[in-house]
């Protein structure tokens, strides 16, 4: 996996959800773990205090009933030796003697009386001497030289000495370390199991709204026929898709007849016009006389004006609804404004004004070339029509990552403070101007159109600028551009 | 050169008869598929015009209809819709022509010209252009004028070599956009006659005669007589 899709999972939603889930997963498995651990420990230690109770009874029954005599010391220590044998004891590999249980006995003045258990239990009576155990309540004992403590049962006998009996923790220990690292085990793989489950069905989830979320962004300004992708099923997920696509059945159908009338409108329109202009042209090309051809000249370009008004009005009409159609081919802004400042520089040069263009080279958009082509000449026309003499404008071009943008300035007077906050919209002009007033809302339709951002304003400096940008094609470089200066055929 | 003409505005097809007839075409008109289907088949054009907005049936489905009855002409695609459909697009690239109303006339006849052009056997590409004592060497680029070389631009050669292509006809604003520059706008200032201001004042030198003609409101035409 490339660090890229590593990084893009590690943004994604699915990532952050099975985070989230797993630890409150594993949170919730620890607590419950810690609870049965704690009941395991207290109930082990219960049976053993259980057993040490019992079997101290018994080791007293035992003192108190056998005669003090010689063989004293051999029946007590053989009982106590046998009540050490009945603990289950997996450690004896160490050393051949049961260190697990110690008994002692001590005389009332605390003298050491008699020693059941491995050494010589010097060790186990400082220990005891120097903590106080209370008789009948089983307590912890740390004894040197042994790691593990022993639990430790006391009882007084009627001749007033006392009974001790050791039981070893070193085996309750070993059981609930060894549960411990069983559970440990176990817990990771649960939790590990559990991240993957979630991570995968959350994925599997939201792929499918990232498809969703992927065709609603292809089914752009101009297409509308496609629809978003519907798993079948009948979950939150699905009805988001449905619903969407009965969204997008409706804005169709809208979309369908403004295109229906915009166009019958366009057609209704058009078709005089033709007859109209053929006419024109047909008593121009029979006129005799050249002074009888003025009117009939000025009248075929004041047709030409009025169909060019016509389309740009029905295109800023169609585009303010988000509804232009456009026929998108890939195209190299860098050459397409090449050729633009080529055609339009001679005019420029006539009027005085000079026209550069600073590029950081090929910006490859997906546009509709002749859309952009009328963009860019209504911004050169509006420059060529408003500049006064010595102006220069100037062009910078700037290809990023996902957008080209387009600054375009120059040293003129600037767009008048009044129709500065209106500039987009229709029918807004300077005082000055005599264009139809769609030069600028036919621009700002276009870049709309191709999901572009368009400002305009006043530099600080005096002069007009306008920012444009467009997202570039998301294969980069992938075929040539589609535009190239050709000549006639 | 026979030619049909599938139109139903009355007015529109009047016109158009005249003109194209004027220019040396034999014309056959129809107001609506039906007819255009019986003329197309029954008599061998060697062009079609076809109007998209017919009252009977949609141009393209007469088009592609006409296509499989073995019609081959090539077809000059009239359109009063605002935007070029996908469709036309696609004809566009089998051969086909399309232009959009209102147009110049002089336009309708450089493309149905063109058509023909198209259509007829390729023949071995010339490689020098001449007009009366204007010559273009196409693969030097370089232009005479009486054996006197002009300086001329890169762009400035590809307009004129189009004017020489079309000499002696006439050639509108929106055709040289079309073809010199490949971008069909309809801008409102004079860009273009400024450069055939420019190209005129290098074509034609003192004492020489004009060579490069303004047809007003309608175009430019480079005198071949």
């Amino acid at each position: 996996m490339s660090s890229k899709t590593a990084k893009h999972v590690l943004h994604s939603a699915a990532w952050r959800i099975s985070l989230w889930a797993t630890l409150a997963f594993a949170c919730g498995t620890m607590l419950v773990f810690i609870f049965l651990h704690r009941f395991v420990a207290s109930d082990i230690q219960r049976r053993s205090d259980a057993w040490l109770s019992g079997e101290v009874e018994v080791l007293r029954d035992v003192a108190e009933r056998t005669p003090k005599d010689s063989l004293y010391d051999r029946v007590v220590g053989e009982v106590a030796e046998l009540a050490g044998k009945e603990v289950p004891n997996k450690d004896m590999s160490e050393s051949s003697a049961n260190d697990s249980v110690f008994f002692i006995q001590t005389s009332g003045d605390g003298s050491l009386k008699l020693w059941v258990g491995a050494g010589n239990g010097d060790a186990n009576l400082k220990a005891i001497r120097a903590s106080r155990i209370v008789p009948d309540h089983p307590t912890d004992l740390h004894i040197k030289g042994f790691e593990v403590p022993f639990r430790v049962a006391s009882i007084r006998t009627g001749d007033g000495s006392y009974i001790y009996l050791g039981l070893s923790e070193r085996d309750e220990l070993r059981v609930l370390k060894s549960m411990r690292l069983r559970f440990f085990l176990l817990w990771l793989l649960l939790v590990l199991l559990g991240f993957g489950i979630v991570f995968y069905a959350s994925r599997r989830m939201l792929s499918h709204v990232r498809q969703i979320t992927e065709a609603a962004s292809r089914i752009g300004h101009s297409d509308l026929s496609t629809r978003v992708p519907t798993n079948g099923k009948n979950d939150e997920v699905a009805n988001l898709a449905m619903t969407l696509n009965r969204m997008l059945d409706r804005i169709e159908s809208s979309m369908h007849q403004l295109h229906t009338i915009t166009d019958s409108l366009a057609h209704d329109l058009r078709s005089p016009l033709t007859a109209i202009r053929g006419k024109l042209e047909i008593s121009l090309s029979t006129a005799a006389h050249g002074d009888q051809t003025e009117p009939t000249v000025a009248a075929i370009d004041e047709l030409d004006r009025l169909t060019e008004f016509l389309n740009a009005s029905l295109d800023v009409a169609e585009a303010k609804a988000d509804a232009l159609r456009l026929n998108r081919s890939e195209i190299d802004l860098d050459q397409l404004l090449r050729v633009m400042i080529e055609l339009y520089e001679p005019s420029m040069a006539e009027k005085g004004i000079q026209i550069g263009l600073r590029s950081t080279g090929p910006a490859i958009v997906t546009a509709d070339a002749g859309l952009i082509h009328r963009m860019v000449s209504n911004l050169f026309e509006n420059e060529l029509k408003h500049l006064p003499t010595d102006c220069a404008v100037s062009l910078m071009l700037q290809a990023g990552e996902d957008s080209a943008s387009l600054i375009l300035e120059d040293d003129g007077p600037g767009f008048d403070a009044e129709v500065l906050p209106r500039l987009f919209e229709r029918r807004v002009r300077g005082r000055a101007s005599n264009g139809h007033g769609l030069g600028l809302a036919f621009v700002d339709a276009v870049v709309r159109a191709h999901g572009g951002t368009i400002t305009a304003g006043n530099r600080k400096c005096g002069g007009a600028r306008i920012l444009i940008t467009l997202p570039v094609a998301s294969r980069p470089h992938a075929g040539s551009s589609a535009t190239a200066m050709h000549g006639a055929h | 050169m026979r030619l049909l003409l599938v139109e139903d505005e009355i007015d529109i097809q009047k016109f158009l008869r005249t003109s194209l007839e004027e220019a040396g075409f034999h014309v056959e008109t129809a107001g609506d598929g039906k007819t255009a289907e019986r003329l197309a088949v029954d008599n061998p054009f060697d062009i079609l015009i076809i109007d998209l907005g017919l009252p009977d049936q949609d141009g393209i489905a007469l088009i592609l209809k006409l296509r499989q009855l073995g019609v081959r002409a090539p077809v000059l695609i009239l359109s009063a819709r605002r935007s070029v459909d996908d469709r036309v697009r696609g004809l566009e690239q089998g051969g086909d022509d399309y232009l959009t109303k209102p147009f110049a006339l002089a336009e309708l006849l450089a493309r149905v010209r063109n058509l023909l052009k198209r259509n007829s056997a390729p023949g071995n590409e010339a490689t020098r252009l001449r007009v009366l004592d204007l010559e273009l060497d196409l693969l030097r680029r370089e232009a005479t004028r009486s054996g006197q070389l002009l300086q001329l631009t890169s762009q400035e050669f590809v307009l004129l070599e189009y004017l020489c292509r079309n000499a002696g006809r006439v050639v509108t604003r929106s055709m040289i956009l079309d073809q010199v520059w490949g971008m069909r706008i309809q801008p409102d200032t004079n860009v273009v006659d400024v450069h055939i201001y420019r190209l005129r004042g290098k074509v034609d030198g003192q004492g020489q005669q004009s060579l490069i003609r303004t047809l007003r409101g309608v175009g430019y035409v480079l005198k071949d007589r």
